[in-house]
């Protein structure tokens, strides 16, 4: 599988090769934009992550998760699921910390982290994937798809625990 | 995302004002700080795709991709903009081979679908991205294995089934609610 990125890379170049265009110029004119890009969502990533910090750190996370507990392992979500799934939507790399954490606590065989897996690899962070897709247009009306968002992945979730019982 | 910034951030910061005033700085300064460690991160994937991304459109193999999208295009997303076609089609690709680029295009194809007002298609592509539709979930596998599993590749048939699951039925969930609402102004 690692073998089709070089691949990719060397036919692009061979390609523009064969119709003459200049490799060098064109590469930097992709980082050039590279660079704009990324000092573009500067802004979004220093606001979601400053929300972020305060959630977690004023125990507003904490009070969620106890209240969701009990509806979510009523649904056949294990418990230590509850704040890896209330994460991930916000933050990628604070899931990634989580998941960690579970992998460890349970075992990397257990079902809760096989569960856990499985609900970070089929997800996404809903609310920064948002904030960056739609920087440059202020005032857009986002509630509906980004709820949808979070229902869709809260059914594979729902979904992710009762196949990893079976699989 | 402005009513529930303000929303969290007002509520977060009078829960910290009773019980912990002092961390509320530090707490705002290390949101900052992390900002910049993954925008780093971030620009080096940027670098790398966008790089190779701009040789193959100055090749036209973007342009030529786009071509044969755009019946898909047309259809799915309403749109007849070539060069949009073209930024949907990279964003779905790198999405499923997880290369990590797809998001430069993404927002390329949604400031271009802002021009003729699609907002239609600028939610639709939302919602498949962020309800993620990637291949192989080797962030994953990799942390298993390194926690000693023993079949730490065992949850790729699990992993791929639910992110299909999660992405069909945003689609329909969308779809469904585009035309509830179409309905209803009429």
């Amino acid at each position: 599988m690692a073998i089709v990125i070089p691949v990719i890379f060397i036919a692009v170049m061979a390609a523009a090769i064969i119709k003459k265009v200049n490799v060098y110029n064109a590469f930097t004119e992709g980082v050039k934009s590279a660079v704009s890009f990324t000092l573009s969502l500067l802004p979004c990533l220093a606001a979601v992550f400053m929300m972020c910090g305060l959630f977690e750190a004023s125990g507003l996370s904490g009070l969620l998760i106890k209240v969701l507990s009990p509806v979510f392992e009523f649904l056949g979500i294990p418990e230590g699921l509850t704040k890896l799934l209330l994460i991930k939507p916000f933050s990628g790399s604070g899931s990634l910390a989580y998941l960690t954490e579970i992998i460890e606590d349970y075992g990397a065989d257990s079902y809760t982290a096989r569960c856990a897996c499985v609900c970070y690899g089929s997800s996404e962070t809903v609310f920064y994937i948002s904030a960056v897709y739609f920087a440059s247009q202020k005032g857009k009306k986002l509630a509906r798809p980004i709820i949808i968002a979070l229902v869709s992945a809260f059914i594979a979730a729902i979904a992710a625990c009762a196949l990893c019982r079976v699989m | 995302m402005n009513a529930i910034f303000t929303a969290i951030f007002i509520l977060s910061a009078a829960i910290l004002a009773f019980t912990a005033p002092q961390n509320f700085l530090t707490v705002l300064l290390n949101g900052a700080k992390e900002s910049l460690t993954v925008a780093v991160t971030l620009f080096c994937i940027y670098a790398v795709w966008m790089g190779i991304a701009a040789v193959a459109e100055k090749c036209g193999i973007t342009s030529k991709a786009a071509k044969l999208l755009k019946p898909f295009c047309s259809r799915f997303f309403k749109t007849q903009n070539g060069e949009v076609c073209g930024a949907i089609a990279m964003n779905l690709t790198c999405n499923l081979l997880g290369v990590g680029a797809s998001t430069p295009y993404a927002v390329k194809a949604i400031n271009g679908l802002a021009k003729e007002n699609n907002s239609y298609a600028q939610n639709l592509l939302f919602v498949i991205n962020a309800t993620g539709i990637q291949l192989i979930p080797s962030t994953v596998i990799a942390l298993r294995t390194q926690a000693g599993s023993t079949s730490s590749a065992d949850i790729f048939l699990p992993c791929l089934i639910c992110s299909v699951i999660a992405t069909a039925v945003a689609v329909v969930l969308f779809v469904s609610s585009e035309k509830l609402f179409a309905e209803r102004r009429k």
